[in-house]
């Protein structure tokens, strides 16, 4: 959510040397003076990011944006906010219908609502960056640069490098691979949903060989009627095909439902969010396909190179 | 037709079967009689192909077991079986029941040996829909669909009254006039009455 903002906003983040968190950072927002007067430079913006409790709202994200970004949020009613004023995001403004709020000490006045591309900053707040400047006592968490062309982004990023010995100057894909919190979030999240999926297919497998084993008397009955291991193998393959593909479609239509869904339960602020891609779901295919197919087809195996008699017996007992 | 030389079976270390040897002929009714343990049910198993026994040699037309390269489509096309339990796949209609045996599309077939067993009005039916007599019956026609050569039956009127007894013995003799060997493991005495040879064992020994 947060990578995805900024990335889509710019080519070149600019932040504090040596801190380990947008949240903490502090850069000069004069700064943009300079960098707008480089060359190829086609726009720059600063931004506070901050965290406050909001009216009766426990934690609402703010942002303070420099005024030639506030048309990034798309007006959903009233006017962009001037000083001492204060844009809600559209699932803020469910639950907050004053025509003032307070946000840390201080008072603001609803100019109106927004709505964003990026589910997340629906449920905050948006400030002129001079307000979220004396709310959070800093200048600007980081300042975002867009080049005319992707070809300038190097040379840019190099000049700007120059400007101050107190930033850090980073393109926003190398900053939002090596950002520690989305590192943290993007390994806990793999690892939590490979565990989960690992559990998962072991269940498949699992749960496959507990079915072809509970029908052991059935293949018995089988190969006694002289049926084939190949035609026992065979029909327990295409079963399993079915089963494991029309469970497979299933999960993926819940899943897609649920994320389709996630954005706007008013109770989550758009904060929680997620995504399928295509290659995901077809690794998810295969792996789900295989682990089945395992889970049957090894217990089939092994039933089929058994006596008739005793299989029958085993499924008696 | 089936020769067993010196077979003995064990389940684990419990021996069941000790040295069995005896011929079947073509067109015998053999009842293979003994009490309850005997091994009666041990050994038409090893004789039917469906179990291996620990040790001996089961030749068929002089030929041993061992050497049939296609041992599914020899049970299929020569042996049929008849269980105590009926054993039908109960998600099975009494007619696929009848044709997941059969070697071909025997569609005429099924239906005339239906009508011959009084089962042709339970054609859609299921095994749970139907009574133990009319269930040994289509269990019958299972074993009779590929006109087999020889019809093991273990208990094939264990769980049947005296009437449906009759009519399966007297199903099973009539098979055996047109020429089909006959193997019966039965602990009732009343298959002496339909038999041609009784083969007795006891504590598995002949």
């Amino acid at each position: 959510m947060y990578s995805k903002m900024i990335k889509t906003d710019g080519d070149i983040i600019i932040i504090q040397k040596g801190i380990a968190d947008t949240f903490f950072s502090n850069v000069d927002v004069s700064l943009m003076n300079k960098i707008n007067t480089l060359a190829h430079v086609k726009s720059s913006y600063a931004m506070i990011v901050g965290a406050s409790p909001v009216g009766h709202i426990p934690i609402a994200g703010i942002y303070g944006v420099s005024e030639n970004h506030l048309s990034h949020y798309k007006l959903q009613e009233g006017k962009y906010p001037k000083q001492s004023e204060v844009l809600l995001g559209k699932t803020l403004a469910k639950q907050i219908r004053s025509r003032s709020v307070k946000i840390g000490n201080k008072r603001f006045k609803i100019s109106g609502s927004y709505t964003s591309k990026i589910g997340f900053e629906d449920g905050g707040v948006v400030m002129n960056i001079s307000d979220a400047s004396d709310l959070f006592s800093r200048s600007a968490s980081f300042i975002l640069v867009s080049a005319k062309s992707p070809n300038y982004t190097q040379q840019i990023k190099d000049k700007i490098a120059d400007m101050d010995t107190e930033i850090e100057v980073k393109t926003t894909q190398s900053f939002v691979q090596e950002y520690n919190q989305f590192k943290i979030i993007e390994n806990s999240s793999f690892i939590i949903s490979a565990l989960a999926f690992a559990m998962g297919l072991m269940g498949i497998a699992s749960v496959m060989s507990m079915i072809v084993n509970s029908r052991k008397e059935e293949f018995g009955i089988m190969r006694a009627l002289g049926k084939s291991r190949f035609f026992i193998i065979k029909n327990l393959f295409f079963e399993t095909l079915i089963i494991s593909f029309s469970a497979y479609l299933f999960a993926l239509l819940l899943s897609l439902l649920i994320l389709q869904a996630l954005p706007h339960i008013q109770m989550l602020q758009g904060y929680v969010n997620g995504s399928l891609s295509f290659t995901s779901a077809i690794y998810v295919l295969i792996s789900t396909l295989a682990m089945s197919l395992i889970g049957t087809l090894i217990p089939a195996w092994i039933a089929s190179k058994t006596d008739p008699i005793i299989l029958i017996n085993q499924g008696c007992s | 037709m089936i020769e067993a030389k010196g077979i003995s079976h064990f389940y684990g270390k419990e021996q069941v079967l000790y040295d069995i040897s005896l011929q079947i002929n073509r067109g015998d009714f053999i009842f293979l009689s003994g009490e309850s343990g005997s091994g009666k049910s041990t050994l038409l198993s090893i004789l039917s192909t469906l179990l291996n026994p620990s040790t001996g040699e089961l030749l068929l037309d002089e030929t041993p077991i061992k050497d049939i390269k296609d041992i599914d489509n020899f049970r299929q096309n020569k042996i049929g079986f008849v269980f105590q339990f009926h054993y039908l796949i109960n998600y099975l209609s009494v007619y696929e029941n009848i044709a997941l045996a059969a070697s071909n599309n025997k569609k005429d077939e099924i239906y005339n040996l239906m009508h011959e067993l009084g089962i042709l009005g339970l054609t859609q039916r299921y095994p749970n829909e139907i009574s133990g007599g009319q269930r040994q019956r289509v269990s019958l026609a299972r074993a009779l669909i590929n006109n087999p050569c020889i019809i093991f039956a273990d208990e094939p009127t264990g769980s049947l009254d005296s009437m449906h007894t009759r009519i399966v013995y007297e199903l099973l003799s009539k098979v055996c006039n047109k020429g089909t060997t006959v193997v019966v493991a039965s602990h009732d005495e009343q298959v002496k009455n339909y038999a041609t040879h009784t083969i007795r064992l006891k504590d598995g020994k002949l």
